[in-house]
């Protein structure tokens, strides 16, 4: 009886065992062939992973010994050239010229050497060459692409643009025109008055307080000598960095940069900008102001992009704010709760004063909720960190998706110009998937710990705040 | 499956792409750039805010959201961990003709992409929690996107005057009450009327050649089931009311804005007449050498900013705008007056040299399009969403080269008449006394 007992139980449970088996198997082969099993997918995949090797090259002109990288690429006949002048940006401008930089910025394409405005930009039109000029916070910007046929023609233009710009009156009085027309439509839209009233909170009076485009009374005085002043001090062979993707060999690229930046003085002599001492203590402003919807900015001191600290707290800004749909901010107040449209945060890596920025907005019922949200996450982020799992799929996000920033000749110049600004090396290209796959989970809860302290935090809003505010009335 | 489609004879191909249809009616497009080992994958939808049903606004831009909420096999969660690990970078937009969705990736993820893609075209998990959710949100977007710019009210009305009946006077957002009552039943019969293989195309911009693309599109999208086709919008005629006017102070505007609007032929009535109507433009008002910026802004000094635009690209009538900014001290009414003087000036003055030239600047730039598969996929894709051949796409260059003054001068004598314009200024509250 015991012995037939057992054979039955031994029987039982070899049926009950076969029967998991198969149930496994078949769990297993509808997973595999009807499921969605990503691991799988990839493994199949036809198209395998490739080594990308983004090879940069250092130029050195052999006259001035004007240095530049460059990436060389023949898929398609491109060229483009970006360029940096550091430290030439809105914010190095004197405080009664506020604003030149932009003016410069349209003056520039306003014609040039033998060529009026209009004959200038027919040449562009016909050859396809885009020039294009940028004043930022820091530095002032440029760029040029072209076709490799068209681009002795727009290296030319941007030669004569540098050494003999016109700035004549008629463009002069035009463009002026414009920078009055877009101060009045800043002034509209309620993104914009909080994006100024946000950097005199954050700033007082150093410069990157101001209006980039400087006001009414300084452009208004604003004359011909000025700019010419102005370029030759900020325009110079010493803070001038270059990046160059495309169509054209190391030879080509060493003469061109002796013969486009030859008009250039040597040494820069703008004034420097003023260290800031951050000494952000926390608080929460609001601007009355009717609108569909209120907005907010908020911001902590973040790091420099080559503080050791850098990494992690890029890794900690993806989870918590920058990773879009997927970020705990994001999650928490839009995807769980349909409250917002937008949330998120990044990093400003401005020079005086890098920060770590959100923003979100939302109607004036569902304004404090977010508000709460926000500072609930915050806290939370900053004394328990991120898990493991987070940070490992933050990197794997953020190393997968490398690639991508080489979509475009022009990107790919701009890098090269930024990779010089800030430092990161010839190998950076090379290294960089590295410096992400390194960072611990320790230091993104160290940097977590560190910069997300609600005591520093600053916030303005701006919208209907009034307590009898009614929310359809306004529609 | 069709075989590939020949490149154009001229051998003036702008991207070199190639396309093939699938058995179940899915139309590829695959334009090959090989700079770096990335794709875009495109999926667009013809189907946008114009076949939503009266009082139901806003439901094609509610569904695409929905679009990210799960599928029966993939959820919520497990698709924005399985996109983000795998380092895509993804988005989605509706228009008033289209719906598109798109990623950006390493080429190695392609195909967890293309399964995604083909799985929630079917596939989608519509629950009343996640409906509840993404209509909160829609409601969010409209007035943080729409509602927040002060110019919002004179952009919808002038839209309701320009097309009246037509569907193209609604927002493509849909109005705030109707977002409030959309129902989830009607967004799931909305998905299953239109969206299937036979109603969409896919563009693979990127690291990959053709042949490959056929197999991955086969593989992932070659197993859906086509649906019966939607029925196309049954268009109201438009009927032209005479030249209309819309005046608009708004609170918070701080400067004058003028627009000169006109209903033309888009690509589906005109074959031939898009790029005479896209030469025309161009001659008028796109850059600072075009006949309107220099009389308006040089010489005449009554503007600072006038620049016109055409759109070719919807799948009902098309649309001609010119918009200007009056100078310091200029009415809105002398600009207008000045700004029609030179707009039949220029139309009279439309001479063979003058088009030649504006012809060439149209034609330079094209090269530069073969640089970025992202820009390329979106305008490949915009363009077949139309109802364009391939051929059509890749001869862009010839089309424009076989347009001549008269064909330019008629387009204009024909549509941009005084007594078809609806015009509209938009101003501050008060006027200003500086």
């Amino acid at each position: 009886m015991i012995r037939r007992g057992r054979k039955n139980s031994y029987r039982v449970l070899r049926r009950l065992l076969l029967l998991m088996l198969v149930l496994y198997a078949l769990f297993y082969a509808y997973g595999r062939w009807f499921g969605f099993n990503p691991e799988h997918i990839l493994e199949n995949s036809l198209l395998k992973k490739q080594n990308f090797e983004a090879e940069v090259q250092e130029v050195v002109s052999p006259r001035y010994k004007i240095k530049a990288y460059l990436y060389q690429d023949k898929t398609n006949p491109i060229v483009s050239m970006s360029f940096i002048f550091k430290g030439a940006g809105w914010s190095a401008e004197p405080s009664n010229q506020a604003g030149i930089s932009a003016l410069l910025e349209q003056m520039l394409l306003s014609g040039a050497g033998k060529y009026t405005e209009e004959q200038l930009v027919d040449i562009l039109e016909d050859k396809a060459i885009s020039i294009s000029f940028s004043s930022g916070k820091d530095d002032f910007y440029g760029s040029v692409l072209a076709s490799k046929e068209n681009s002795t023609a727009a290296f030319d233009l941007l030669k004569t643009i540098f050494s003999a710009p016109r700035f004549e009156q008629p463009e002069l009085k035009r463009a002026k025109e414009r920078l009055f027309e877009a101060l009045k439509q800043q002034q509209e839209q309620p993104g914009r008055v909080l994006s100024l009233a946000f950097s005199k909170e954050l700033y007082a009076n150093h410069p990157y307080g101001r209006n980039p485009l400087g006001s009414l009374q300084t452009l208004k005085k604003l004359q011909r000598d000025d700019l010419v002043e102005f370029m030759q001090k900020a325009f110079t062979r010493e803070n001038l960095i270059v990046g160059v993707a495309g169509d054209i060999t190391t030879n080509e690229l060493a003469h061109l940069l002796d013969d486009v930046f030859s008009s250039l003085p040597e040494n820069m002599k703008l004034g420097k900008v003023p260290s800031f001492e951050a000494n952000f203590i926390s608080k929460n402003k609001d601007i009355e102001l009717t609108t569909a919807q209120n907005i907010a900015m908020f911001a902590v001191s973040g790091v420099a992009r080559n503080d050791p600290d850098f990494y992690p707290l890029y890794v900690a800004n993806f989870i918590f704010g920058g990773s879009g749909l997927n970020s705990r901010l994001s999650l928490a107040a839009r995807e769980n709760e349909g409250l917002t449209y937008s949330i998120g945060t990044s990093l400003g890596l401005d020079d005086k004063q890098p920060l770590l920025v959100g923003s979100y907005s939302a109607t004036p019922a569902n304004f404090d909720r977010v508000g709460q949200i926000l500072l609930r996450e915050w806290k939370d982020f900053a004394q328990n960190g991120a898990t493991k799992s987070e940070v490992n799929a933050a990197k794997d996000y953020l190393i997968a998706s490398y690639n991508l920033r080489f979509a475009s000749i022009a990107d790919i110049a701009t890098i090269l110009a930024y990779m010089q600004r800030d430092n990161l090396g010839r190998d950076f290209l090379e290294k960089r998937n590295e410096y992400v796959d390194a960072v611990k989970v320790e230091q993104v809860n160290n940097a977590a710990a560190k910069y997300f302290d609600e005591n520093k935090l600053i916030q303005v809003n701006i919208g209907n705040f009034a307590k009898n505010f009614n929310e359809q009335e306004a529609q | 499956m069709a075989g590939f489609a020949p490149l154009s004879e001229a051998g003036a191909a702008i991207f070199g792409a190639s396309e093939f249809y699938l058995d179940n009616g899915l139309r590829v497009i695959v334009v090959p750039n090989h700079k770096a080992p990335i794709v875009k994958q495109m999926l667009w939808y013809k189907v946008g805010s114009v076949d939503e049903k009266p009082g139901q606004g806003g439901i094609a831009h509610l569904l695409e959201h929905l679009m990210f909420r799960g599928t029966k096999k993939v959820s919520h969660d497990k698709y924005n961990d399985v996109t983000q690990a795998n380092g895509m970078d993804g988005n989605a937009f509706t228009s008033q003709d289209f719906t598109a969705y798109h990623q950006s990736m390493d080429i190695s993820r392609l195909e967890l992409a293309m399964f995604l893609e083909a799985d929630r075209m079917l596939n989608l998990d519509l629950s009343q929690e996640n409906f509840e959710l993404e209509r909160d949100i829609v409601y969010q977007e409209r007035k943080q996107v729409v509602e927040n710019n002060p110019a919002a009210a004179f952009n919808e009305n002038l839209r309701r005057l320009i097309w009246g009946e037509h569907p193209y006077a609604r927002p493509i957002t849909g109005m705030p009450e109707e977002i409030k009552n959309l129902k989830l039943d009607d967004v799931r019969d909305f998905y299953h009327q239109y969206y299937a293989p036979n109603n969409a195309i896919l563009v693979l911009a990127g690291d990959i050649t053709p042949e490959t693309a056929k197999i991955l599109a086969e593989k992932y999208y070659g197993k859906l089931k086509a649906k019966p086709s939607p029925e196309e919008v049954d268009w109201p005629e438009l009927k032209s009311g005479g030249a209309t006017h819309l005046e608009m102070s708004l609170p918070r505007i701080n400067s004058v804005r003028l627009i000169n609007s006109w209903v033309v032929p888009a690509y589906v009535q005109e074959k031939n007449d898009i790029y005479a109507l896209a030469v025309l433009s161009k001659y008028l008002g796109e850059g600072k050498t075009s006949k309107l910026y220099k009389r308006l802004v040089k010489n005449k000094k009554v503007a600072l900013a006038v620049e016109s635009s055409y759109d070719y690209g919807g799948r009902s009538y098309g649309s001609f705008s010119v918009y200007a900014i009056p100078q310091d001290g200029v009415s809105p009414q002398n600009l207008q007056k000045e700004l029609s003087e030179e707009l039949n000036r220029a139309i009279n003055e439309i001479d063979d040299q003058a088009i030649e030239k504006t012809k060439l600047k149209m034609r330079s730039g094209l090269v530069l399009l073969r640089d970025n598969p992202n820009d390329a996929a979106m305008i490949v894709g915009s363009m077949a969403a139309v109802g364009m051949s391939l051929e059509e796409i890749e001869n862009y260059e010839a089309n424009i080269e076989a347009v001549n003054a008269d064909m330019v001068r008629r387009m204009a004598k024909a549509w941009l008449r005084a007594e078809n314009m609806v015009s509209g200024v938009l101003k501050p509250m008060e006027a200003k006394h500086d």
